[in-house]
């Protein structure tokens, strides 16, 4: 049986395309005889027989004599290794050796470019200076000075613009660029952030507006709010100072004919409650109700994060329970909040002691000989974490000035601000700066003088620059004190200090960016924001199933890594997360409350993983219907580094009227024909089996066993002639090669870490981190302290 | 919200530094033997994506007194400031044999006439060119408070883009082969840009000087890492220190040209529908563009794969599904109702801009707004027969109201390039254009 897989085929630009880097299993027939495992025989008989300089088929040669120095030639032996592992040449119908030849043959290249790449490593170009992207910039905001609650107005998706992705990911140093209006932007960001870091009390009045979707709806408690109310929001904000805001209300519908009562909580503690609505006896008809009342309250709040809350008191009343309709739930005749502004300070306000405030001030001047000094320290110790490396006297000349300015200007507070306004807007915070300086790796910021690397050697990086990596790798945010202690010590690079950090930091809750900025990117669940299922055909699809989706991804994304399981079970996991809207979605009894919990599955689920996830089943989907191309897609290029080539052009539309008139052919009937024509088929052979496989899922990720009235079939055919039935069969296939997936995750864990598409020479890298995550069956702290301990991890190439 | 409709009344005269009155623009532009104001030319660039329904745009009959298509009916009111030209092309983005595909391509042609690259060489993740508007900014726009104005109606797009590389799609404004300009979705981070936030002018004054001393001490802070990096790749620093100077040039811009408009009040949210979002955007424009705040715009009015719906006019499917018809008539019609709408917004901008009174004329006598995308046929995603709409007369140097049939295929880089000529824009080549477009009416 040969070990085919079936989603690769030929590439259509062998000679252009980037190479999909894929690694190898432990191969069970390593042990082959000696003779064996010379490749240069098989290669003669299979290979050179086409790929010969003579008829250059495919453009491809193949010269057995050039074994001897793979090293010289490693992408086009990689290109070999990739078709030897995947079964897909020696092509149909030529003469193909048998698996163990496959096997050892694959092998032994596979260790000649490993040896290659050992004597000289080639760990590939990035940028001297690689800008923190804009989910970096929050999070170090948040780490630096314990501004985790950003209020509205002020935050960072509103002050700086958005940055750009390739492969999905947006931690590509070549795509995080700087231009003026960027540079605008960051100055006023630092000034806005150094205000409410500080507490300054001539800070603007912030008017932050949080509309609530209209489809959300608002007949049951809230999460974040008290008992016994309904409705409304709940909102987590860092208020800058202690001083009077406003909080209003809008009613979305009038307050109808009934009396409700609004309670505002601050912090969980009631501090309004505002009775409104009711019509005076006797009206009667539509036209009657109160008018609409002014819901404006005035609150003494403290400086810090607090938690302001909205809602209606529940009133008890016989009610329907149905979840379906949301444009006809309790809207009609309960009313709704559509917004809470909440704005402020007004009038006069005072510092206060919030968390941003303690965390800065680490020292009060004595007197006014202690205010340079003390200044001293505290910006040290800002810079030395916003910097990432210990303050310099050149970095304090360039601050201190600013702080004298403030002072002069105001207060010692004042100065602190305006050289915390200072640091933020500085490259040594906004770029991640990797100096190509010989010399040891015991590291020292900014010297002059030093000499520099020859362009083109492969060296360490030093153990502060490690530090960065590290942090911004596994938690998308600046390092902190014990990593940094760590680097400054020079010990970082010892092995079971490594080691230790690197467990450390993944079990430390900041760890989530793994799940929320890497795994949501790697899977392109952000883009379920941006789905707009149709409304009529999908009634029942708003904006908590919408937020229930990606709540069970990310939840189930989580327990995975967090749980030490396997990265495979991602694929074949016989539970999920699930609350009682998302389970009824799926059609899973017994599951009642809106908060998530685990649910196991019952075995042959076919929700188990996450090919069952409603989330990335309308991701790939259109706003009508279904695409078994989008889903294959999908599949091939995410969870198996198999992207098919872009489509060529003029590709004729796709018919789908029959022969009778008003026939109208189904999906698959439709696409049949399409992949009639031959330039088709090659890709859409890979394709569109997987996506025919997971049509009982709709668009929205329902489970059907009808389309347009016709059962749906969902039996898929590889082109090397694998059958397979639905998803549960799907899942089946992948996991016969799991190392695939496994190095699909190593691959993007590698890319996003290091902050560039990975290339031929990554190749070696990948393997070995394979081959040591394999023991460990393959979890995310195995494959992320591989990525961690690889060379491109560890070492740049001084340009 | 934002007050829209305050046509320009009496002038407020803010007061800057020390002047008691502040001149118009216009007056301190006079030379001092002329009694005649010059012009300020002003240019705009709207991009629309996913294609139009060709045979609803183009009108059949050509010169002037044309007549108006279904899409194009939006312009009666402004049809004299209005060309129609057809027959353009952009192969540049056509695929050849490289991946990037069609939607990021034709955004990346549209304003270069240059094929976007595709990562062919390993290690080399992106190259485009300058963009024309950009090349313009460049000219007319030194002077001004912001060379130049990037906005978007639609957020970027994140995730997946064809093949990836949606950096492509989220600008059609490059400063140069590898820095794209961002653009500004958020009206009051628009309004920001424009005016400042609020407060007095003595304040905004304050806020300036501040800038420009971290301004400066960035200036020397960069220089000194420059300076221990030898001659490394220092791309990414260059952008920086780029980046840096070209904002003090602007604060310099800003502090010697005062604010002579009254200011409406500042925009609080973001409009959920797409009209009053993008009409919102075409205020600030007007009023940027009255003020003299800036003398360069460029919008995307749709991204190229915008998957928007248009409920509003009986569109619920997204942008890109739609335009994807097949030949079905009721997709074909979602599409041209989509393009229709498109066109409405236009001619709301080109309205405001006939409404403003600017020297013996209107401020769109005085402008050029170009209007189309790199895409024709977005069902079968083809590059030719662009849509390519040319309004105002900036100054003289077009006349408007025709429709102008160009052979097929005529590079749509020569229409760019007859357009950078106007500019003052010194340059003989762009992109793959051959020449400059002839701007009278051709025989077929």
């Amino acid at each position: 049986m040969l070990c085919s897989a079936w989603w690769s085929a030929p590439d259509l630009q062998a000679a252009q395309a980037p190479v999909a880097v894929r690694a190898a299993a432990p191969s069970t027939s390593a042990q082959a005889s000696a003779d064996k495992s010379d490749p240069a025989a098989p290669l003669a008989k299979y290979c050179v027989t086409c790929h010969n300089e003579r008829l250059k088929t495919g453009g491809f040669v193949i010269d057995p004599a050039q074994l001897i120095d793979v090293g010289a030639h490693a992408d086009a032996w990689e290109k070999v290794v990739k078709k030897l592992r995947t079964g897909t040449m020696p092509p149909s119908g030529a003469p193909r050796p048998d698996q163990a030849t496959y096997d050892s043959v694959a092998s032994a290249l596979e260790t000649s470019l490993d040896r290659a790449a050992a004597a000289r490593p080639r760990v590939g170009t990035l940028p001297i200076a690689h800008r923190l992207s804009r989910t970096e910039y929050r999070n170090a905001v948040r780490d630096l000075l314990a501004l985790g609650d950003l209020p509205k107005e002020l935050s960072i998706d509103y002050l700086l613009p958005a940055d750009n992705s390739s492969s999905g990911f947006d931690t590509i140093a070549d795509l995080l660029f700087v231009s003026p209006s960027a540079m605008e932007r960051y100055l006023d960001a630092a000034q806005k952030i150094s205000r409410l870091a500080v507490g300054d009390t001539t800070l603007p009045v912030l008017v932050n507006i949080h509309p609530l979707d209209p489809e959300h709806p608002q007949d049951e408690r809230v999460d974040d709010l008290p008992f016994g109310t309904r409705g409304g929001l709940g909102v987590r904000s860092d208020f800058p100072v202690d001083g009077t805001y406003t909080v209003k209300v809008e009613l979305a519908g009038g307050a109808g004919r009934d009396r409700h009562q609004l309670e505002v909580t601050l912090d969980g503690e009631r501090v309004k409650l505002e009775a409104f609505g009711g019509a005076p006896a006797g009206r009667g008809g539509r036209g009657g109700g109160a008018p609409d009342p002014r819901l404006e309250f005035p609150l003494t709040i403290k400086a810090g994060p607090r938690l302001i809350g909205v809602a209606f008191v529940q009133r008890t009343e016989a009610r329907d329970e149905a979840t379906l309709r949301p444009r006809t739930r309790s809207r009609g005749t309960q009313p709704a909040i559509a917004s809470v502004t909440i704005s402020g300070p007004h009038g006069a306000s005072t510092p206060g002691d919030s968390p941003s405030r303690r965390r800065i001030f680490i020292c009060r001047p004595s007197g006014p000989a202690d205010e340079a000094p003390c200044a001293t320290k505290i910006l040290s110790s800002l810079a030395r974490r916003a910097y990432r490396r210990p303050a310099t006297d050149v970095d304090l000349r360039d601050l201190m000035p600013f702080f004298a300015q403030g002072r002069a200007a105001g207060s010692f507070d004042l100065g602190i601000q305006k050289a915390l306004e200072r640091m933020l807007v500085s490259s040594q915070f906004l770029f991640r700066i990797e100096r190509p300086w010989s010399g040891t790796s015991k590291d020292v910021p900014l010297r002059t003088n030093v000499p520099l690397r020859t362009e083109g050697t492969t060296y360490r990086i030093s153990d502060l620059e490690l530090a960065s990596r590290l942090s911004f790798f596994l938690w998308s945010s600046i390092p902190d004190d014990e990593l940094l202690d760590a680097a400054v010590a020079g010990r970082l690079k010892q092995p079971a200090v490594l080691d230790r950090q690197v467990r450390r930091m993944l079990a430390d809750a900041r760890s989530s960016a793994l799940v929320t900025n890497f795994a949501a990117q790697w899977l392109y669940l952000r883009d379920i924001e941006a789905k707009l299922p149709d409304e009529v055909l999908f009634q029942d699809f708003d904006e908590t199933l919408r937020a229930a989706m990606e709540r069970e991804t990310e939840l189930f994304v989580d327990s995975v890594f967090r749980e030490n399981r396997s990265v495979i079970d991602l694929l074949s996991a016989d539970y999920t997360f699930l609350n009682e809207r998302l389970a009824k979605h799926y059609g899973i009894p017994n599951v009642r409350g809106s908060y998530f919990r685990r649910v196991p599955l019952p075995a042959g689920s076919p929700r188990g993983g996450l090919l069952g996830h409603g989330s990335l089943l309308t991701i790939t989907s259109y706003s009508t219907r279904t695409s078994p191309v989008l889903r294959g897609k999908w599949v091939l290029e995410n969870l198996l580094s198999a992207a098919p080539p872009p489509p060529p052009a003029d590709i004729p539309a796709l018919e789908t009227k029959g022969a009778a008139p008003g026939e109208q052919l189904t999906m698959r009937e439709a696409m049949t024909r399409h992949r009639a024509n031959p330039s088709c088929a090659s890709c859409h052979a890979r394709m569109d089996p997987i996506g025919f496989a997971m049509e009982h899922f709709d668009a929205v990720g329902r489970w059907r066993e009808n389309d347009g009235g016709q059962p749906i079939d969902a039996v898929g055919v590889f082109p090397d002639g694998t059958k397979f039935d639905g998803v549960a069969g799907l899942k089946r296939e992948l996991l016969r090669h799991p190392e695939q997936f496994a190095g699909t995750v190593a691959e993007r864990l590698l890319m996003y870490a290091v902050g560039r598409n990975l290339q031929y020479y990554d190749a070696p890298a990948v393997r070995a981190i394979l081959r040591n995550a394999a023991p460990a069956r393959y979890t995310l702290a195995s494959l992320v302290l591989g990525v961690v301990k690889s060379q491109p991890f560890q070492m740049r190439e001084a340009s | 919200m934002f007050v829209a409709k305050k046509a320009l009344p009496r002038r407020t005269f803010l007061r800057a530094m020390g002047a008691t009155v502040a001149l118009p623009m216009l007056d301190a532009m006079v030379p001092a033997l002329s009694a005649a104001p010059k012009p300020i030319p002003r240019f705009g660039f709207v991009y629309i994506a996913n294609g139009v329904i060709q045979k609803q745009w183009i009108p059949e009959t050509t010169g002037a007194g044309f007549d108006l298509t279904p899409t194009l009916q939006p312009f009666a009111n402004v049809r004299q400031q209005v060309s129609v030209l057809s027959g353009l092309s952009h192969l540049q983005a056509d695929t050849f044999g490289d991946g990037t595909g069609d939607h990021p391509r034709a955004s990346a042609v549209w304003l270069t006439g240059v094929h976007a690259y595709d990562r062919t060489v390993p290690g080399v993740e992106v190259r485009l060119a300058t963009t024309a508007d950009q090349m313009i900014a460049n000219v007319v726009g030194r002077t001004s408070r912001l060379p130049s104005l990037e906005l978007a109606v639609d957020f970027p797009t994140q995730g997946a883009c064809d093949s990836g590389d949606c950096f492509y799609v989220n600008t059609v404004s490059w400063r140069n082969a590898t820095t794209p300009n961002p653009t500004e979705s958020h009206p009051r981070v628009v309004f920001e840009r424009l005016f400042g936030d609020g407060g007095s002018a003595e304040a905004r004054q304050a806020r300036m000087r501040s800038q420009g001393s971290i301004l400066d001490s960035l200036r020397a802070e960069v220089s000194r890492v420059n300076a221990e990096l030898g001659s490394g790749d220092t791309v990414k620093l260059g952008e920086y220190l780029e980046s840096v100077r070209e904002v003090e040039q602007r604060i310099q811009n800003s502090e010697s040209q005062p604010l002579d408009i009254e200011l409406p009040e500042r925009p609080l949210g973001i409009p959920e529908r797409f009209d009053e979002h993008t009409k919102l955007m075409f205020d600030l424009t007007a009023l940027a563009f009255r003020a003299d705040v800036t003398r360069v715009f460029s919008m995307i009015m749709s991204r190229e794969l915008s998957s928007r719906t248009f409920a509003h006019i009986g569109v619920p499917e997204q942008h890109h599904a739609v335009s994807h018809h097949r030949n079905d008539p009721d997709l074909i019609s979602k599409k041209a109702r989509i393009d229709f709408h498109q066109a409405q917004m236009l001619a709301y901008l080109l309205e405001k801009l006939q409404d403003a009174k600017e020297g013996d004329g209107t401020l769109l006598d005085q402008s050029l707004v170009l209007f189309g995308g790199g895409m024709g046929d977005g069902n079968l995603h083809r590059h030719a027969d662009l849509p390519c709409l040319v309004a105002g007369k900036l100054g003289g140097a077009f006349k408007p109201g025709r429709h102008l049939r160009y052979k097929m295929d005529t590079p749509m880089s020569n229409l760019l390039l007859t357009v950078l000529d106007a500019a003052g824009v010194p340059i003989e080549k762009l992109g793959d254009s051959t020449g400059r477009l002839p701007l009278e009416p051709l025989s077929l």
